[in-house]
């Protein structure tokens, strides 16, 4: 029992990461504002000119308008903000909120975007950038007065752990807890593998080609989950299973050639032979994969984040309150990967055993 | 290892293929029917459909002539070389035969295409550049994997399974470079692709100069 204490710890780890990222809310956003005053200037179109006033209908998610003291601010970046004039609630996720555009804009473009934030002391601030665009070429900035400067401060989060909201992603951001701790496990058994593979090559102990070939079962098996996760995060973020991205091509092109090892395998009968061929191709796989995974991907245009230029784990991409359970999900994945690769090992060795003796 | 020794093997394996004709004349039989059906069936072809086609037939017509590598002699011929050479003369040179006989057949395909259905290359240099390093790519993979799956059953099927995968990076930058070469696509830090195109050959040779001398052995 005592050399099992990580399995039972990876089990904990995933219990803990499945339990706490499906079970934690989002905070409250900005699901879309549409305006419901028609342009002044007749046109259906709505053309949203400075100094107009307007009135538009917010839909949120997770919110609470009801029974709580609803504002609402225009944000221009580096500006300033404008308050709404009027809020009036329509229900717990829809508002209705008239801004008076201010007449003066800094001659920064033709268009200004302007960033709603709404806030209430139940739900914390809950922010839609690019919520408005504004034709602002024609009135030179004479005097900021219209533009409150600093008005959203001391703004309160909603209390408990809450998962960020964003746009898009919405609920699906949860994804991240099994897509990528997924790749990672898989990852970290392919190097596993790579150097059981070596260790054979050196020494010609079959056990290692044993340990070798069983974790590649695994990371493969891993690898078309995180495949299978990606497709469904993929259906409902970018809207179809499949694209013709880079990433996604490379990374089936890379699951390829780790199933070829192992029809490599079971197409040699000779166990000495076996080993060392499939330990070979393992080691020779590992080195194609790397620039199929890490280097093509990122010198195309690709969708998928980490790539192209798209944001991924790094800076502000990821919150804190992701990490909590993202780490975790990755040493719980591959602790269980490694679980499972030790009871194949020990049926393999047991299988080996078993026609040796005839 | 001895330069010497490494000519000798070269030079053996061009004077068997010379010998066996019905080996490298049917892999060029095989390229030029290919190129000639393509002829008769589009008629014209577009210059990134030109581009496409001569790489999947210079793909598969390699793929063809460099799976029988480490099986076109008797085992026991292969014991008298075991005993003769080291494990790296023996890969450098088939190394270097691969690769030359792969540049040999991407020119006899691009010669054959450019008579038949004319020649979109723009920038010859480049285009040779970007041949020069995938076709070396290419051959490096096939002369590994050919090594692996040379005495198993079922050889030529192991063969493109094992190693249509792990050339499909080489072989996705050589098209992109060339397209480029064809003016079909601008990129003006093309050069970078190259660099990365040596490296992953560098890379794939390093390892099967690693790995070979334990398969030798068998």
């Amino acid at each position: 029992m005592r050399q099992n204490w990580w399995k039972f710890l990876g089990i904990a780890i995933l219990i803990y990461s499945v339990v706490v990222g499906m079970s934690t809310p989002l905070k409250p956003g900005v699901l879309r504002m549409d305006p419901l005053s028609i342009g002044q200037n007749g046109n259906d179109s709505l053309r949203i000119l400075h100094g107009e006033t307007h009135k538009f209908r917010i839909k949120g998610y997770n919110t609470n308008f009801v029974d709580n003291d609803n504002k609402a601010w225009l944000k221009l970046d580096s500006i300033g903000s404008v308050k709404a004039r009027k809020v009036n609630i329509v229900n717990d996720t829809e508002i209705d909120l008239t801004f008076d555009i201010p007449k003066h804009f800094p001659q920064r473009d033709t268009f200004e975007s302007l960033t709603l934030v709404l806030y209430n002391i139940e739900d914390g601030p809950a922010i839609l950038p690019d919520a408005v665009f504004v034709r602002s070429d024609l009135s030179p900035l004479s005097d900021n007065s219209e533009w409150e400067v600093n008005p959203i401060a001391d703004l309160t989060d909603k209390a408990g752990m809450q998962f960020p909201y964003r746009s898009v992603l919405h609920e699906t951001i949860r994804n991240t807890f099994f897509h990528i701790p997924l790749w990672f496990s898989m990852f970290i058994m392919l190097i596993v593998s790579l150097v059981y593979s070596v260790k054979y090559l050196r020494s010609g102990n079959l056990k290692y080609d044993i340990y070798a070939s069983s974790l590649v079962n695994v990371a493969v098996l891993f690898g078309i989950l995180g495949i299978i996760t990606g497709s469904l995060w993929a259906k409902y973020t970018w809207g179809t299973f499949w694209t013709t991205d880079v990433k996604l091509n490379m990374s089936t092109v890379a699951m390829l050639i780790y199933v070829a090892s192992l029809i490599l395998r079971s197409s040699i009968n000779d166990i000495d032979r076996r080993a060392k061929l499939s330990a070979s191709y393992n080691i020779f796989a590992f080195a194609a994969l790397i620039p199929l995974v890490f280097i093509i991907p990122r010198m195309t245009d690709s969708l998928h984040p980490g790539n192209g230029g798209n944001p991924a784990l790094g800076g502000e991409d990821m919150e804190n309150t992701l990490r909590m359970v993202f780490y975790p999900a990755i040493i719980g994945f591959t602790l269980l990967g490694l679980w499972m690769s030790s009871v194949l090992i020990r049926y393999e060795v047991l299988k080996d055993r078993w026609m040796s003796r005839g | 290892m001895n330069l010497s020794h490494v000519l000798a093997i070269i030079k053996k394996d061009i004077d068997i293929e010379l010998r066996q004709k019905y080996a490298i004349g049917g892999t060029f039989l095989f390229a030029i029917t290919s190129a000639y059906i393509i002829y008769k069936s589009f008629g014209e072809l577009k210059p990134m459909e030109w581009n496409i086609l001569v790489w999947i037939i210079v793909l598969y017509a390699g793929l063809n002539a460099i799976v029988k590598t480490f099986i076109q002699e008797k085992k026991e011929t292969y014991l008298y070389y075991y005993t003769l050479f080291g494990p790296l003369e023996v890969i450098v040179a088939k190394l270097i035969y691969n690769y030359l006989f792969t540049l040999f057949l991407s020119f006899t395909v691009i010669g054959v295409f450019t008579v038949l259905l004319g020649n979109p290359i723009k920038d010859v240099s480049l285009f040779m550049k970007a041949l020069l390093l995938g076709a070396l790519g290419i051959s490096s993979v096939f002369t590994f994997v050919s090594s692996v799956s040379g005495s198993s059953s079922s050889s030529s099927t192991m063969m493109s399974i094992l190693s249509l995968p792990l050339v499909l990076p080489s072989v996705l930058i050589m098209e992109r470079t060339t397209a480029v070469a064809m003016r079909l696509i601008n990129d003006s830090e093309i050069y970078e692709d190259l660099v990365i195109l040596g490296g992953i050959d560098l890379l794939l040779i390093g390892m099967i100069i690693l790995i070979f001398p334990g398969l030798w052995k068998e």
